[in-house]
């Protein structure tokens, strides 16, 4: 059973669903731990204070934000209970925007979750979603979560919705750095068809389950190998071959193809000859027209 | 024929400002499928980017792929060899860049990396199918069977570098012999017919072939002509 990491309520107007709130990715990295390379013992990370010149236990540690330079004030988990902040136990939809791409805050996201109703609330969180749904829009909203006031956008997903928390404005890097020469850029209409026709070749349906993450596969099977006391190889590669060799190729595929006919010719004495088909459409056009006519040669040369 | 080859006039230092600033490229008509004509070469056609390689004072100097800008900085390693491998100068050849893999294969992800300017991706490859300029002289007006013969002589066969393979009248033998290889088309050019720029008609066609079976990677054609940089 999957555990939620949050409880409360999406708020907007006079309208309250209960809601739960679960991490809706995970990371599926591999993780190392680091040891001392003589014995391969796990080494330990401790907590060191300069002042005293000690290793101190994490239990004596407090948090502390520092206001001015090598001045902190201390921050105490009552102080954080007591900010008075209407998103600690709420999402609050603020307003519907439309569900654009190009709506570009909505696109500097930080992480997603699922949202599962209270039975209570069940028929006006799925009222909500419909209606986000049909009208396209996505409703951002503000959540308190890991101590800290988080934006949010909040839209329709399978059977739920996803609340998928953004950067604020002000954690935003500006471009002012990069060179980005668009109003300098002539494209040509020719160029702007062709990449058009590109892009609607290349237009399908996204499918998550096709893509696969190669590298975490081909690193576990070598840590797979070690453990089982095998030494890994390297992958092998083919000996080096150049475009003269790819020619060869061919050229024997051209040689066998011929040898095929020849063998196919010795057997069939008296199969037709191939006869020549018309080249461009217009010429199949042409042939097409004349197709009362006999046809001695269909396609016509320049 | 070696013979040919040893007695080309070779001018040393070339003819670097013979060259024209632009030449128009033929545009091939689109065929319907493989015919068999004495009249035509038929050769594959090659899933790359259409390119012409200008060589002047035996350098590359420009690698003019179509519809992109000079792709040379993304093929360097054609600037070594082609010069090379070509026993003339001031010279203009029409043909493909590709990409190989370490198998020798045709990898058309590779090439589109190449295009994007990363150096590292497979190996490049130049196909000549054809020679517009030698010796700081157009070819242009002179027939494509000249020009090709002129082609087979003037570029020797290199690592990266060769003449296309191509079969006379064989249009058939030919598309059937690719189909093991994925290539979806062949090119057809009458051999009598001179360079002319624009649209080639019955001068030069594409003809789509069918593999017997389905291949992989079958968007090559399409990253033709994508401007590569600004």
């Amino acid at each position: 059973m999957a555990r939620s990491m949050w409880r409360g309520a999406i708020q907007f107007g006079l309208v309250t669903i209960p809601v739960k709130l679960y991490l809706a990715t995970e990371q599926s990295g591999i993780g190392f731990n680091l040891l001392h390379a003589s014995c391969l013992n796990r080494i330990q990370m401790k907590v060191y204070c300069p002042h005293h010149d000690e290793v101190i236990p994490r239990s004596e540690t407090v948090r502390g934000y520092e206001w001015s330079k090598g001045k902190y004030v201390v921050v105490t988990e009552e102080d954080i209970d007591s900010v008075p902040l209407k998103t600690m136990r709420s999402i609050e939809i603020e307003l519907f925007v439309k569900a654009a791409r190009e709506n570009a805050p909505t696109q500097f996201v930080k992480q997603a979750y699922y949202l599962e109703p209270e039975q209570i609330g069940a028929k006006a969180f799925y009222l909500l979603k419909s209606v986000l749904a049909e009208q396209n829009k996505s409703a951002i909203c503000k959540i308190v979560l890991k101590d800290r006031e988080q934006l949010a956008a909040l839209n329709p997903f399978s059977k739920t919705m996803l609340l998928t928390t953004l950067h604020w404005p002000d954690e935003i890097r500006a471009m002012d750095e990069l060179n980005l020469p668009e109003d300098e850029i002539d494209i040509k209409a020719s160029e702007k068809k062709m990449a058009e026709q590109l892009v609607a070749s290349m237009t399908g349906e996204f499918d998550a389950d096709e893509y696969a993450d190669g590298y975490r596969q081909a690193l576990m099977n070598v840590i797979e190998k070690k453990v089982a006391g095998e030494k890994p190889e390297p992958q092998e590669r083919a000996a080096p071959t150049n475009i003269t060799d790819l020619m060869a190729a061919l050229e024997a595929s051209v040689s066998a193809a011929r040898s095929d006919r020849t063998a196919v010719k010795d057997e069939k004495p008296k199969r037709a000859t191939r006869k020549a088909k018309p080249a461009t459409a217009k010429a199949a056009k042409a042939a097409a027209d004349k197709s009362e006519e006999p046809r001695q040669r269909r396609r016509k040369t320049a | 024929m070696p013979g040919e080859q040893l007695g080309l006039p070779i001018e040393p230092g070339g003819a670097p400002d013979r060259l024209p600033a632009r030449i128009l490229p033929m545009q091939p008509a689109e065929g319907i499928g493989p015919f068999d004509d004495p009249a035509y070469l038929f050769e594959p056609w090659w899933p790359g980017v259409r390119a012409t390689a200008w060589v002047e004072g035996h350098e590359l100097v420009r690698l003019q792929a179509a519809g992109l800008a000079d792709a040379l900085g993304s093929f360097v390693e054609l600037a070594d060899e082609l010069p090379e491998r070509l026993m003339d100068d001031g010279t203009v050849l029409d043909g493909w860049l590709l990409a190989l893999d370490d198998g020798g294969w045709l990898d058309t992800e590779l090439l589109r990396r190449r295009l994007s300017g990363d150096r590292s991706a497979g190996r490049p490859a130049f196909v000549a199918s054809d020679l517009l300029w030698s010796g700081g002289t157009s070819w242009q007006r002179r027939s494509f069977a000249a020009r090709r013969r002129r082609l087979e002589t003037v570029l020797l066969d290199g690592d990266r570098c060769v003449v296309s393979h191509a079969l006379r009248g064989d249009g058939t033998l030919l598309a059937e012999a690719l189909a093991r290889f994925g290539i979806e088309g062949i090119s057809a050019r009458r051999l009598d017919a001179r360079h002319r720029g624009g649209p080639a008609g019955e001068a030069w066609l594409r003809l789509p072939i069918h593999p017997a079976e389905v291949v992989e990677r079958p968007r090559l054609a399409l990253i033709q002509r994508l401007p590569l940089t600004a």
